[in-house]
């Protein structure tokens, strides 16, 4: 087990190190730079004096070395946009889109995987194919066209506040009442992003339980006297679970790294944003550690995943056990 | 087998249908404040929070040193300057001068000061000015206000005999005048001296600095920074400014800026009422939606005029990029881009393009810059037969079987045309201008690419044509020498030229140098009248329809000064006032 353990986080920081060299370096090969901008208002001399400030007139070995180096002590670098280290930036950023991800994770779990569960073990009937309709309709919706349909709902409605994490007020009120001014301000870009999830979810799950309820286990758990919903919870169930946990570690590391769209439409100030805004004003760094931040959910996940399943399938625990 | 798509068809039937109920219903519903009676007062009521919206936040509280809008938005409201453009009459005022006296050669001004104090109660004297300008020319700093304070290149000469007065002499002769101090946005002595010294003031009030060490001369203070959500602005209780009845100003107590980055969900706040302002003109193609908002009484869509800064289509004339290509030897002539000229339906484009929200421009300045809009440069009507006639006479005919001109030596008459990826106005001109093209013979590839590759692209000339926008800095054309003066790093078609590389752009060099540097308006304008009379000869770049600009914001408030010049509204935010209550969970008080 230790070894198993060393072994993904080896591939964890492989994983890492790939991701955030191949955005540093190919955000800093593409034409133009963060100093483009500023180029028609400049004279040469103080582009030129503007560019060895930033570090941008170095060679790229030499930059990428540096920023290596930095990176063997946990060091992003500075950002070049916001002239702040990238460490605090994606540091504040990071619980915004934590805080999103986990609720968007819980909403699509806890709509998903019963809806799964209720539509892959009935062959037919209205409510499967309602079910069904509404997945492919999650599926099909665009997240940019899923986001501001929500937010035209919030608005049109006047339910919800339309976007931002917290009201201007929020701050300095206590601690209670800024939660539940959170709490007014997460479920439209929780639902943007759990709805498809959501969608994702139930398909596998209906598949994996459709494929599960024939293998004659199944059969024998009948056979035994179980009822058929008894039989599909407690033996198709966590068996199905291992393809759709199989998926988990990829959905908790896209959550987690923050999504471009639905934190840009809900003005979610969270790492999507951040990574939207350095990719748009080519901060190398900030790119770099966004990147980097995005590939060890990714990882993270994936190991997380792995553990959920031998937890799950007691067939794969015992292949672990030497 | 059947019935699953029957079900299918069922769900979405009913969702359509639920859907079209809900519309109908909240229609029916009555505006969300109606219950509420609000007693209307009259204008230059104090108190009152504004929510605007701001497009991105900002990344350096620093305006010496960044030119991005959300620190100039900051800057406008939290700083000021010695004298400034009122951006509604574009005639200069005062505001930390309280008036000034202008030498008989029209070089020097001595200006005295308001009995002023930054906002955390020190006084403001000569020894900032002085400290501005010298941390703006201090090449360690790299100031980008350092170009546009200098005349000639020479920066000016500041003294200061007493703490009240300051004398600032020109290098030269300089028709703008003191306008140029418009630009000089003041910097506190007591707070960035220290960052000047150990040469880090470039890096000095970034985005990381604590509000709290901020100070202002404006008539607000940023007093809360929440990074990716908003910036909140409280009155400064020291601004100097009062109104005529003597009611200090602002008359804000609180602006609050929300960070919004999609221009969609934008306009969705500003229609459900929780932003009063928004901080771009409304596009063309969101105008409509605005409309039904306007008639209820709960939108104000206010016509800024012309814009001043219209979209602008160019060949590279530089004549090292044609020397090997044989299409230079039509690409480079006049006629060639006049034939462009006359194959573009203006009224069209408008219509194409804005949507009907636009005029029909022959050159760079439009009908929204009052004072330098010449009505009489050269106009190219719509007129194919006459654009063919011009090809025609450069050797391009119909040569083969294909719909494309070809010279003389077989090549086609096709360009690629380079636009900014994202800019939709941008976007469609350049369609419409290929789809305009076409029926001349003349093939446009167009190809959209992201800013900075463009920009770059411009920068080394490795281009055939661009379709783009370029911002001027101000309305009079002797404060972008860079754009005229074929030395300049904003002469697209040719960038900084060490000698004019032909004729007309020699004319029109030695033309902009007496204009800038004679202090007479009405020669000033004739020179300039001049310079667009031959600009509208050579067409170096072509422009084709100014957008009318409108700007949205809620009926809420009061006392607004439009002006087409950025920021719209909030250059004069000292005297905005609100009339109702503050939208939905808004205002930090």
């Amino acid at each position: 087990m230790g070894r198993y353990l060393l072994r993904r986080l080896g591939f964890a920081l492989l994983l890492v190190l790939t991701v955030s060299s191949a955005s540093l370096l190919l955000t800093r090969l593409a034409p133009g730079d963060i100093a483009s901008e500023q180029a028609l208002a400049l004279d040469p001399e103080a582009l030129s004096r503007l560019r060895a400030e930033l570090g941008l007139d170095r060679p790229l070995a030499s930059q990428y070395l540096s920023w290596l180096g930095g990176l063997a002590r946990l060091d992003f670098g500075r950002s070049l946009l916001y002239s702040r280290p990238v460490n605090t930036l994606i540091g504040e950023r990071a619980l915004n889109t934590a805080v999103l991800a986990v609720v968007a994770l819980l909403v699509a779990t806890l709509v998903g995987l019963p809806l799964g569960v209720y539509s892959g073990s009935r062959s037919r009937g209205l409510g499967r194919s309602v079910v069904r309709g509404l997945s492919v309709l999650a599926l099909s919706v665009p997240p940019l066209i899923g986001s501001l349909a929500l937010v035209f709902l919030a608005a049109r409605t006047g339910w919800l506040p339309v976007g931002g994490m917290t009201s201007a007020a929020g701050v300095d009120q206590d601690w209670a009442r800024w939660l539940v001014d959170l709490a007014r301000h997460v479920p439209i870009p929780a639902l943007a992003l759990a709805l498809p999830l959501a969608a994702t979810l139930e398909r596998l799950q209906s598949q994996a339980i459709e494929k599960t309820s024939r293998e004659p286990f199944v059969a024998a758990s009948r056979a035994r006297g179980l009822g058929q919903a008894q039989a599909i919870i407690r033996h198709a169930w966590p068996v199905s679970l291992r393809s759709v946990l199989g998926l988990y570690g990829v959905m908790i590391g896209s959550l987690f790294s923050g999504s471009f769209v639905v934190e840009v439409v809900t003005a979610w100030p969270g790492l999507g944003r951040l990574m939207y805004d350095a990719l748009k004003a080519r901060d190398l760094y900030l790119v770099a550690g966004c990147a980097a931040t995005g590939a060890f959910f990714l990882a993270a996940g994936t190991w997380l995943a792995d553990a959920l399943m031998a937890m799950a399938d007691p067939r794969l625990r015992s292949r672990e056990t030497p | 087998m059947n019935r699953q798509p029957r079900a299918l068809l069922s769900v979405l039937l009913l969702g359509l249908i639920a859907f079209m109920a809900w519309r109908w219903w909240s229609d029916q519903q009555p505006p969300a404040d109606s219950g509420t009676e609000i007693v209307f007062s009259d204008v230059n009521t104090r108190g009152g929070v504004m929510t605007s919206s701001l497009r991105s936040e900002p990344t350096s509280f620093n305006r010496w040193v960044d030119r991005s809008f959300p620190t100039s938005f900051i800057s406008h409201l939290t700083q000021s300057t010695l004298v400034r453009l009122n951006r509604a009459t574009q005639e200069v005022e005062p505001a930390m001068a309280e008036s000034w006296t202008t030498s008989a050669d029209g070089r020097t001004f001595t200006l005295t000061l308001r009995d002023a104090a930054w906002s955390d109660g020190t006084p403001f004297t000569s020894a900032d000015v002085l400290f501005t300008f010298k941390a703006i020319y201090d090449p360690n700093a790299n100031s980008i206000l350092a170009g546009s304070l200098k005349v000639d290149g020479q920066p000016l000469a500041v003294t200061a005999p007493d703490a009240r007065t300051v004398v600032v002499g020109f290098p030269g002769s300089f028709g703008p005048g003191i306008a140029l101090l418009d630009n000089l946005m003041l910097a506190p002595r007591h707070k960035l001296e220290a960052a000047l010294a150990a040469g880090t003031f470039a890096k000095a009030w970034n985005a990381s600095t604590p509000v709290g060490e901020l100070v202002s001369l404006g008539p607000f203070l940023l007093t809360r920074y929440e990074p990716g959500q908003r910036l909140v602005f409280d009155r400064n209780p020291r601004y100097w400014k009062k109104d005529a009845s003597g009611v200090a100003l602002p008359y804000l107590d609180q602006i609050v800026a929300e960070v919004v980055p999609d221009q969609n969900a934008e306009l969705v706040r500003l229609q459900s009422g929780q932003i009063d302002m928004l901080q771009q003109q409304v596009r063309p193609e969101d105008i409509a939606t605005l409309r039904p908002l306007v008639d209820q009484g709960k939108l104000q869509l206010l016509e800024l005029g012309v814009g001043t800064d219209p979209d602008v289509f160019f060949f590279n004339l530089r004549p090292q990029q044609w020397a090997k290509d044989p299409r230079g030897s039509w690409i480079n002539r006049r006629e060639f881009r006049q034939a462009i000229s006359h194959a573009v339906d203006r009224e069209a484009f408008a219509n194409t393009v804005f949507l009907g929200a636009g005029v029909p421009i022959w050159g760079p300045v439009t009908p929204g810059n009052q004072k330098w809009f010449s009505p009489n440069v050269r106009r190219y009507g719509f007129s194919l037969d006459k654009a063919k006639e011009l090809l025609t006479g450069l050797g391009l005919a119909n040569r083969d079987a294909d719909e494309w001109l070809e010279d003389e030596q077989g090549t086609e008459a096709r360009f690629t045309l380079l636009t900014y990826r994202g800019n939709s106005s941008l976007e469609r001109s350049a369609a419409v201008l290929r789809d305009d093209l076409r029926p001349l013979g003349i093939a446009v590839d167009v190809v959209a690419l992201e800013q900075g590759a463009l920009v770059q692209r411009m920068l080394k000339g490795d281009f055939e044509a661009i379709f783009f926008v370029l911002t001027a800095s101000a309305l009079d054309p002797a404060m972008s020498p860079d754009f005229w003066l074929s030395s300049g790093t904003a002469h697209i078609w040719n960038i900084g030229q060490a000698s004019p590389a032909t004729e007309w752009e020699a004319q029109i060099d030695t033309l902009m140098h007496q204009m800038m540097s004679s202090i007479d308006q009405p020669e000033r304008k004739r020179l300039f009248d001049q310079v667009q009379d031959i600009f509208a000869e050579h067409l170096p770049a072509l422009y084709f329809v100014a957008p009318r600009m409108y700007i949205g914001v809620s009926s809420r408030l009061g006392s607004l000064s439009p002006s087409i010049l950025r920021p719209q509204l909030l250059w004069a935010a000292d005297t905005i006032t609100v009339r109702s209550p503050a939208p939905a969970g808004q205002g930090g008080r």
